[in-house]
């Protein structure tokens, strides 16, 4: 047999041992037997030394053709069974993926906070700021300064939580009062932000004020003693009545959406002149009438009008130059409105299933 | 306001459907609350024919009656055939046409008719009187028709009842509309119409007498009562009004009493005078007069209203009296029991008086007592038109009531009104409208209200306004009268410019919407609870008064529990605990951001604070196929404060041991007290199992309340980009072996101080107590510790040296050793 013959032999048996490796491990144990440093393919190279002169380009060219083969092979061998592992692997990681996820806990915000941050949202893209007063006022903020006569009915303490008064006349503006009335009281309305506002800052204002309000209501379906209003207030040069129709029926379309019809009817307030009711049409039947809306095509949701003089006086702006408008929206009505609450008394409860609902 | 369709009729002409008239209304500012038919009412009433009549077999006072209602009843052959009905009435014979409520109807008085037997006898219905059919006061017996009165049709369309009345809101600052013919004046506003407003009058006044001679007034009060007439007619004959009065007084619903207390309605209705009408002869005689004496209330002194309720008076109601003594009226609100006209009264002292709308509106709210009367004078009644309206009164008792209208009228009247003069420029309320409304509507349009105008200085219009317009003073008043009527739909919308203006929201709401963002992410739900708080809220949480300030108390609260204003969030938060556990919702992640309210022992309002709090319990959820469930504990609560101070990049983070009274609430070992450096920002721990028991709640509950004030204080803004290392860290572990006593806290401080500034990380990974192989009282607390250098590749002899001086150091320090 010569060396050539030796050699093919060895070629064939290295093919045989490598296509044979069942494994990562089996494969290396062949990949050493055959090109480790005691390897039968290094060993034979080591032995071309040998060779006669005659032989030695014939056999070394096939030498290294076999050897690059086996390289070859192994690499080929190595990769099929990287491919064959990870199939197995994958086969073995399947799951149902129908199973229930690994959720992270996320917290919801509650109702009335998410209306009162879109209706601040929708105000300051306009340009307007974003102000606060105090929950416990005084009569002359709450009433008074707002032009609200002094024996008008709001102001009895069956409209109005008062409180009592740990150092009486030393408001800024005391007043008289009747038996279970005094200087101080829970505000019934975000209205008199108006005035603390005015009393900070020089026109222009554009402004509202979202807060809490209180009154003596006894909680029910439709009402809760404590609840949330958004004040608007802009005084500038040259406001008029069509600004304030321009401005909320961008808030009533922005709010409840682009294809709903507004319409301004009017009503009276003691801090506004002229005032009105705004109403947009009914959701549910599209102002054609329906029970949600009592049949009159239309839903009341907010008041508003033009600054009454008096209150521009009282807070020292100059009403022959500055013109304004305010108005209030409730945000309970909103959020009954928007989504069918039948009971307002949920949003108080802190329960769990009505907070992850929104 | 009740505005019957018919009556508004005669004052003016309207459109002929009711909802355009409305649509109008609710376009000008008349809230039309609700269009209602009067007449459905008489839904089975039908005009029948008494046939025959014969005692009751068993009874000397009913009678059992055939009647002809026509096709309404039909016998087996189908023809018309009388109905059986045993009646009880006297005033009828045989051949009357009356009224017949048939089986199935429903009368105003909500009587239903059902076939029935009376003694025996079977009655298939009901003869009606007139105030069983809600027409009348009359109950003398059945009501019986002309003789030429069909037979057999519905009542409703025989009597042409079928009125339309619009419920209308009139918004406080208008009087005027508390009457029909205010509502005719403001409708030939909307519609630029005339109206035809014919009045009744006397037609003769009895010479032989005068009023002054039989009565006099005086008026002690000026400041409560600012006009006062009286007139006094004689002879009254008290019986049912005629029909039209009566169905005029229902439609503006009020019960028809009698026609000498429907007229007062009836004029007080159509003028929005209220009246009053005194028997005269209940009136004390005093040198052949009767004295009537205007005065305020003594305080105490009482009355028996006409309702039959015994009220006690004070200084500032207004009385009318009997010669100054006893009260026959509480002034503008209600009548008193005993001087009421009853059916023996012959002569009445008829009232049209004017008091003070403030004190009447507060006399109406302190005794918790309404009527048509105080709603029209809390309003302001125009004191000009007294005498007029008396005059119209005495005309009708004279043609209702058969009176004798005594000549002459007391009038009281020391500072007579003068109309205002009010300067409105047009201009002005183009601008103030955003609209080009031309000079002469607006001259038109308030010429129909009732004001005269003339033309004035520079373009201006001279307004004189009408006395019964109190909400007229100023110019802008005329302004709204001419938008309203203009049209406020009309007015085009725009968009103010807004210059010189920038908006959007503070740093501060920012920061707050953020704070509400990472409490979210940290897996609590915002809730709200009411403000309110009951007196022994702190007492139940274990909480003392200190930092609280003193309690804010509402004078008359709706209930007990509310009757203060919360100074801590934890009551309303426990609360919820509670409300969920008790609802079967056993995992409870809230949080709340609201107002806490201090009050100051000598100040009028409190300090008003905002706080953060919130509440874990059970546990973030329930098992899951590859969750355990893990309860909800101390640590939960303290990382949800760790993950928000840190987000916040508040400095110095520390927790400590609470310490003092002020504590109780928390569950001892399981508080602590959070601060930055050395300002407490509020406390996060377990609630004490007592405090839990308070509010009935099963589970553990970890809380937390931080000062939301203070908070924002100490938050701080994102810094600029700082580098990191590039090179690489090496990681060491140390076990270190120490007394129970030493604190987590007290450990890292003094690793941190030790380990130079080569060392940056620090993290407890183990806690490991044995024993037998720590030792009893002992701890072992393994920690990963971080070395790395900026600037170059940390060897192992600068690791070796640096750890090793660390180790000597910190064991020293807290005479701990290292676990091997």
């Amino acid at each position: 047999m010569s060396v050539l013959d030796d050699l093919e032999a060895l070629a064939s048996r290295a093919e045989e041992m490598i296509e044979g490796a069942s494994d990562a491990e089996k494969l290396e144990t062949a990949r050493v037997a055959l090109l480790g440093r005691k390897g039968e393919l290094t060993a034979f190279m080591h032995m071309m030394g040998k060779v006669s002169p005659e032989e030695r380009p014939v056999l070394g060219k096939r030498a290294n053709e076999v050897r690059r083969m086996v390289e070859s092979l192994i690499e080929r061998r190595g990769n099929g069974l990287r491919r064959e592992a990870m199939e197995a692997l994958i086969g073995a990681e399947a799951v149902d993926v129908t199973l229930p996820g690994a959720r992270p806990v996320l917290g919801h915000q509650h109702l009335i906070t998410q209306i009162q941050q879109e209706i601040e949202d929708v105000f300051c893209a306009i340009g307007y700021t974003v102000e606060a007063g105090p929950e416990v006022e005084t009569s002359w903020y709450n009433f008074t300064a707002l032009n609200a006569p002094m024996d008008h009915p709001s102001r009895s303490a069956r409209d109005t939580f008062y409180v009592v008064d740990n150092a009486p006349g030393s408001v800024a503006h005391p007043e008289p009062h009747a038996t279970g009335e005094s200087d101080v009281l829970l505000r019934t309305q975000t209205s008199g932000g108006q005035i603390h506002i005015m009393e900070h800052q020089k026109p222009p204002i554009y402004a509202i004020v979202p807060g809490t309000v209180y009154r003596p209501d006894t909680a029910d379906a439709c009402h809760l003693p404590q609840f949330h209003q958004v004040e608007g207030l802009v005084v500038d040069e040259g406001i008029t009545f069509g600004d304030l129709k321009g401005t909320l029926d961008y808030f009533a379309k922005a709010m409840f959406g682009p294809d709903r019809k507004t319409r301004y009817r009017p009503h009276f307030f003691p801090f506004t002149e002229p005032s009105c009711e705004l109403d947009v049409s009914c959701h549910v039947c599209g102002g054609k009438g329906c029970s949600f809306c009592k049949h009159s095509g239309w839903i009341e949701i907010l008041g508003c009008g033009m600054v009454d003089p008096n209150v521009l006086i009282n807070c020292g702006v100059d009403p022959e130059r500055y013109t304004g408008f305010a108005f209030g929206i409730g945000v309970e009505r909103v959020a009954a409105l928007r989504y069918d609450l039948p009971d307002l008394r949920a949003l108080m409860t802190g329960d769990m299933r009505f907070l992850a609902q929104f | 306001m009740r505005v019957s369709y018919s009556w508004l009729r005669d004052l003016i002409d309207v459109p002929e459907a009711p909802e355009e008239l409305s649509r109008e209304y609710i376009r000008t500012g008349t809230e039309v609350e609700a269009i209602d038919t009067v007449g459905d009412t008489f839904d089975h009433v039908v005009t029948a024919q008494v046939v025959s009549k014969e005692l009751h077999p068993d009874s000397d006072h009913l009678w059992v009656t055939k009647v002809d209602v026509g096709r309404f009843n039909l016998g087996e052959n189908g023809e018309p055939e009388p109905l059986q009905i045993v009646c009880g009435a006297q005033n009828f014979n045989e051949g009357d046409h009356i009224v017949t409520a048939l089986v199935g109807a429903e009368l105003p008085g909500g009587i239903k008719i059902k076939k029935s037997k009376l003694r025996g006898v079977v009655s298939c219905g009901m003869n009606c009187s007139a105030r069983e059919l809600g027409l009348s006061g009359d109950h003398s017996g059945i009501m019986i028709l002309p003789s030429d009165a069909p037979v057999g049709v519905p009542f409703a369309e025989y009597h042409g009842s079928s009125d339309t009345v619009l419920d209308c809101e009139i918004t406080p600052n208008r009087p005027d509309c508390l009457s029909m013919i205010g509502m005719a004046v403001e409708t030939s506003a909307i519609f630029d119409r005339d109206t035809h407003i014919e009045l009744p009058k006397i037609e003769h006044e009895d010479g032989s007498v005068h009023v002054d001679d039989l009565v006099d007034v005086t008026i002690e009060a000026p400041e409560l009562c600012s006009r006062y007439t009286a007139r006094v007619v004689r002879g009254v004959k008290i019986g049912p009004s005629p029909e039209w009065l009566a169905s005029r007084v229902a439609a503006a619903g009020m019960r028809p009493i009698n026609n000498v207390v429907d007229v007062t309605n009836y004029v007080m209705m159509l003028t929005g005078q209220p009246l009053h009408a005194f028997d005269l002869g209940k009136l004390t005689e005093r040198d052949g007069h009767r004295h009537v004496v205007v005065r305020a209330a003594a305080d105490g002194e009482r009355i028996v209203t006409l309702d039959g309720v015994e009220r006690e008076l004070s200084d500032d109601m207004c009385v009318i009296t009997d010669d100054g003594a006893r009260p026959v009226c509480l002034a503008g609100v209600m009548g008193s029991l005993d001087s009421e006209i009853d059916e023996a009264t012959h002569d009445v002292l008829l009232e049209a008086a004017c008091f003070d709308s403030s004190h009447i509106s507060r006399t109406s709210r302190n005794l918790s007592l309404i009527s048509e009367a105080s709603i029209r004078y809390e309003r302001q009644v125009d004191r000009t038109r007294c005498a007029e309206v008396s005059r119209i009164a005495a005309a009708l008792f004279e043609q209702c009531c058969g009176a004798t209208v005594v000549s002459g009228a007391i009038d009281i009247y020391p500072v007579p009104v003068e109309p205002a003069t009010i300067t409105l420029r047009p201009a002005r309320a183009c601008a103030i409208a955003g609209a080009d409304i031309p000079a002469e509507f607006m001259a038109a349009r308030l010429t129909r209200l009732g004001c005269t105008v003339e033309d004035g200085a520079d373009g201006a219009l001279a307004v004189t306004v009408p006395t019964n317009r109190p909400d007229l003073e100023r110019e802008i008043d005329l302004i709204e009268e001419v938008v309203r009527l203009w049209g406020m739909d009309t007015v085009p919308a725009t968009i103010p410019a807004a210059r010189n203006h920038i908006g959007g929201l503070t740093h501060d709401q920012r920061l707050r919407r953020r704070i509400s963002d990472i409490m979210r992410s940290c897996g609590l739900n915002e809730t709200l609870s009411y403000a309110f708080a009951a007196p022994d809220d702190l007492e139940r949480c274990g909480m003392t008064d200190e930092g609280h300030g003193v309690p804010v108390k509402i004078m008359r609260p709706l209930v007990a529990e509310q009757s203060e204003m919360r100074r801590t969030l934890l009551p309303g938060l426990l609360t919820s605990v509670a409300y969920n556990e008790a609802h079967g919702q056993s995992n409870v992640h809230l949080f709340e951001m609201g107002t806490l309210f201090h009050g100051r022992e000598n100040a009028s309002t409190p300090k008003e604070r905002q706080s953060i709090a919130g509440v874990l319990s059970g546990a973030w959820g329930d098992i899951t196929w590859n969750q355990k469930y893990a309860p909800l504990r101390f640590f939960d609560g303290k990382g949800v404060i760790e993950e928000l101070l840190s987000q916040l990049r508040v400095e110095k983070v520390r927790f400590r041991v609470p310490e003092g009274e002020g504590y109780g609430f928390l569950q001892p070992g399981r508080g602590a007290e959070v601060l930055s450096g050395g300002t407490v920002l509020g406390w996060v721990g377990e609630i004490h199992p007592a405090v839990r028991e308070e509010f009935d709640i099963a589970l553990p509950v970890v809380a937390f309340e931080l000062s939301l004030d203070t908070l924002m204080r100490c938050a701080n803004d994102q810094g600029a980009y700082r580098e990191f290392s590039t090179y690489p860290s090496v990681d060491v572990d140390l076990a270190i072996v120490v007394d129970e006593g030493v604190t987590c806290e007290t450990l890292v401080q003094r690793i941190t101080s030790a380990g130079g500034k080569l060392l940056r990380d620090v993290r407890l990974f183990d806690v490991y107590r044995d024993d037998e192989r720590v030792g009893a009282g002992k701890k072992s607390m393994a920690f990963a510790l971080t070395y790395r250098a900026d600037d170059h590749t940390l060897t192992s002899e600068e690791v070796e040296r640096c750890h090793g001086r660390l180790v000597t150091k910190v064991c020293r320090a807290v005479g701990g050793e290292v676990r091997s």
